[in-house]
């Protein structure tokens, strides 16, 4: 699950404005953070960069980085817990339900079967918290792409590609960034999904329009309808971890 | 649970992916041929239908869903005529159990009433499975009916009849049994007996409470476990469960056993629904130890098949355990590949097995006899009407502190499906990769699965299936292979080891390789095969030794037979060469 437009746009707020005292401490604290991660002092680094989010529990990329360190370490519970804990006081914050579902989808590959249902339940229930409150582009598009992983039978594609259609929407009034092509790509599958193949091609195709050298595009249009319907369905398979790194957009924004 | 190594993804990837895979992608010469198997069943005058369980009681529009089981089928030359004889079991409480005796000329005749071995099923009692083994060493077959209430030993009287021995046997006692198997674990000769129940042993016809569901869709704890009954060697049974080290409470479905690591003792794999498999290694001395931990690891997935098999030809048996694999569940099947160190790798991903959609029973058989064990897999759970059970269930998993023992908590199934008209698999081995083709053979039937009973039903060579399905007729499919592809099969006889020789391995050296088969007691859900060992040997028509290591210990070493005939081994024979085996005329 990807690519994040809000983000940007707080930095961008916060690039106008002065940085308050809990924000200067909040980077201090994921600088220290990062820093003991990268250096395999994980019970420094998570103690640190959980320090960082709760003074700033909107920040994406604080909880991003907390996050793939609790995957390196395989403490699903950790961070479940800790997201858990930090909403309490923190209830509107749409980016930390947001990243409470992550933390619920970053677990999902490590469980059984049917604990995988009753996590991406959760998980989804936390992304409709964070669309609820602030319907922005990757709160959209991460709900869309979680509902496409339900099987068919649950009937919840048309529920994701309206989330995907809304979150077009969005980046086509926006400034384009190359992780757009993900919402191209979502939206294909998601018609796949719903028996569409014809306007699954013609997003697609739009798609590799903006987006020329995305190779998940180019994928997608080259095979036969048999493959493509089952490279589909494997790229859903709850068993292999979803990436969930949201590191992109502040790459590409800086 | 282990996943592959990256020594072993590496010899499955470069060694034999690289290589077999593009053989087994390589145009089949006989491809646009016909079906190699044949469906019979009305033909050779089969026509049993199995008849699910009706339950009255305070639940029983919930477990409507879970009573399609007791499809079973069971193969033993009853009669020692020299052809394979087969029971089936159905489970309404008026219906009959069926022993259709076989004419020899693939025709077969029901024979049950006259033999005494028809009434499997009452108000209180409901076959699930049936096993036959030679409890007395008489070299007669005995049955064992299994069943969820009283389960019933049938004593073959050797003048086509049978009678029930069950109380003098001591194995009178209440088990929701669903599989048996027969194996001497102390190699003391005689075959002791294994069960595995589903449910906890209390009356599910009439339960006192609603708690008797599984606890966990992943960790259930509350089932039936297994039950080992050590033979006395006098016509009686005493049960040993926990002295042999076996107590469990998993909801088992099935249990297969084989010689692991070749030290000659057999060992127990055990498969679960809602929870982790077992596998308990033989220490030699009349116990076993629980090595689930360091063999395969723990798992949350719904076993329901454990057949062994040597599916690589690398001298070390192998273990195949079907899951449940559906659009809405990817529980793969695994294929435990033996690394021969007492631990075994899920390879079922790497070699194609994997889905099977809602396994069942399974079996490893050469069907082409070209010396690779193919795997064929019954699948489908229930097959009723448009309407899907899988947002009930999800519905009710999904609930906050649901308890899920408490039956009342489960939804009703009515004429909902799950996981129904799923196509059968036969997996077909190329040089140790699989590639499907049950459509390509004929054996693709719609039907919700359960037992797969492999035997030669008319001793040509060729293996041939008899198929149950759930609430359905069977399928006897007749093998009718047309590659002419070479042969060989052994009815082994134990002297000092237990008659039938359940555990012994038997290692055919042709052609530069060696091949392992044994005698296996029952393995498969719902279903046992023949006891008799067949190789396919492909174009070798040389076979440079046969070796048979009985489970007294015993090793003989025997001159390579001619290939196309089968022979009779007896323990302890002085003659270095096999004696031909025929049929009675």
């Amino acid at each position: 699950m990807n690519k994040w437009l809000p983000w940007l746009v707080s930095i961008l707020v916060l690039a106008a404005s002065a940085p308050s005292i809990g924000e200067v401490a909040a980077e201090a604290a994921f600088r220290q953070g990062m820093t003991a991660v990268q250096s395999n002092d994980f019970a420094s680094g998570l103690h640190y960069l959980e320090l960082a989010i709760t003074d700033d529990p909107d920040n994406l990329r604080y909880a991003s980085e907390y996050r793939q360190a609790i995957i390196r370490r395989k403490e699903f519970d950790r961070s479940i817990e800790f997201f858990e804990k930090l909403l309490i006081s923190n209830p509107s914050s749409a980016n930390l339900h947001l990243n409470y579902g992550f933390a619920y989808v970053d677990k999902i590959p490590v469980v059984g079967s049917i604990t995988q249902v009753i996590l991406a339940n959760t998980a989804l229930g936390e992304f409709t918290k964070a669309v609820d409150l602030q319907p922005t582009w990757i709160a959209l598009y991460t709900r869309g792409e979680s509902y496409l992983f339900w099987p068919r039978i649950f009937g919840k594609a048309p529920l994701g590609v309206a989330d995907l259609e809304r979150a077009l929407v969005i980046q086509q009034k926006s400034t384009k960034k190359s992780y757009f092509a993900r919402v191209y790509v979502a939206l294909g599958d998601g018609y796949c999904k719903m028996d569409l193949p014809d306007k699954a091609r013609s997003t697609w195709q739009e798609g590799l329009r903006q987006f020329p050298d995305n190779l998940e595009l180019k994928d997608r249009l080259s095979l036969p309808m048999d493959d493509l319907l089952k490279h589909i369905e494997n790229g859903f398979d709850p068993n292999k971890r979803v990436d969930t790194d949201l590191r992109a957009i502040w790459s590409e924004g800086q | 649970m282990r996943q592959p190594s990256l020594s072993v993804t590496m010899l499955l990837g470069a060694g034999l992916l690289g290589t077999v895979w593009a053989a087994a992608q390589t145009a089949d010469p006989t491809s646009a041929a016909a079906p190699w198997f044949e469906d019979v069943t009305h033909k050779a005058g089969i026509f049993y239908r199995h008849h699910p369980r009706q339950f009255d009681n305070p639940y029983a529009s919930i477990m409507q869903g879970y009573a399609r089981l007791g499809s079973a089928v069971a193969v033993a030359d009853y009669d020692g005529d020299g052809f394979e004889d087969i029971f089936v079991t159905d489970s309404c409480s008026t219906c009959k159990n069926h022993l259709y005796h076989n004419n020899g000329n693939f025709t077969f005749t029901d024979v049950a009433e006259q033999a005494g071995v028809a009434d499997g099923n009452d108000d209180d009692n409901a076959s699930t499975a049936a096993l036959w083994f030679d409890f007395n060493n008489d070299g007669k077959p005995d049955l064992l009916v299994v069943r969820f209430g009283h389960s019933i030993l049938y004593e073959n009287l050797g003048s086509g009849k049978f009678r029930d021995v069950t109380k003098s046997a001591g194995l009178d006692r209440y088990l929701n049994a669903i599989k048996a198997i027969a194996f001497d674990y102390d190699n003391d000769g005689y075959p002791d007996l294994f069960f595995g129940s589903y449910f906890q042993p209390i009356d599910i016809f009439h339960p006192s409470t609603p708690r008797f569901f599984p606890e966990s869709f992943e960790t259930a704890n509350n089932g039936g476990g297994v039950t080992v009954f050590h033979n006395n060697r006098n016509g009686t049974f005493t049960e040993v469960t926990e002295h042999v080290g076996l107590l469990t409470t998993g909801w088992t479905l099935d249990l297969g056993h084989g010689d692991s690591n070749n030290d000659g003792f057999e060992d127990l794999y055990v498969a679960n629904d809602f929870g982790t498999d077992r596998f308990f290694v033989n220490n030699g001395n009349g116990t076993f130890t629980d090595k689930t931990a360091t063999a395969i690891g723990f798992d949350t997935k719904k076993g329901m098949n454990v057949d062994w098999g040597d599916y690589n030809n690398d001298g070390l048996l192998d273990i195949y355990v079907t899951n449940i694999y559906d659009d809405y569940m990817k529980e793969c099947a695994m294929l435990w590949q033996n690394m021969g160190d007492g631990t075994f790798v899920d390879v079922s991903n790497e070699v194609g097995t994997c889905d099977t959609g809602w396994g069942w029973g399974a079996k490893f058989v050469d069907y082409d006899n070209d010396g690779w064990l193919d795997l064929y897999v019954m699948n489908g759970w229930v097959s009723g009407g448009k309407e899907d059970y899988v947002p009930d269930i999800f519905a009710m998993v999904t609930r906050p502190n649901v308890d899920l023992a408490d039956a009342r908590n489960w939804p009703p199934i009515g004429n909902k499906s799950l996981s129904g008209y799923e196509r059968k698999r036969l997996f077909h081995n190329v040089g140790g990769v699989f590639r499907e083709e049950a459509f390509r053979q004929g054996l693709d039937s719609l039907k919700d699965g359960r037992g797969i009973a492999v035997a030669d039903f008319d001793n040509d060579g060729r293996l041939d299936l008899f198929v149950t399905n759930a609430d359905d007729e069977a399928n006897l499919y007749r093998n009718i292979l047309p590659t002419g592809a070479h042969w060989l099969t052994l009815l082994l006889e134990g002297t000092k080891s237990n008659h039938f020789a359940i555990g012994a391995q038997v290692r055919l050296t042709a052609a530069g390789k060696t091949y392992l088969e044994y005698v296996n007691g029952g393995n498969g859900f719902a279903a046992q095969s023949t006891v008799r060992v067949h190789f396919g040997l492909g174009g070798v028509t040389k076979i440079d030794s046969l070796q048979v290591r009985w489970p007294s210990g015993l090793k003989q070493t025997f001159a390579g037979p001619d290939v196309d005939h089968l022979y009779k081994v007896v323990e302890g024979q002085t003659a270095n060469t096999l004696t031909l085996w025929r049929p009675r005329s």
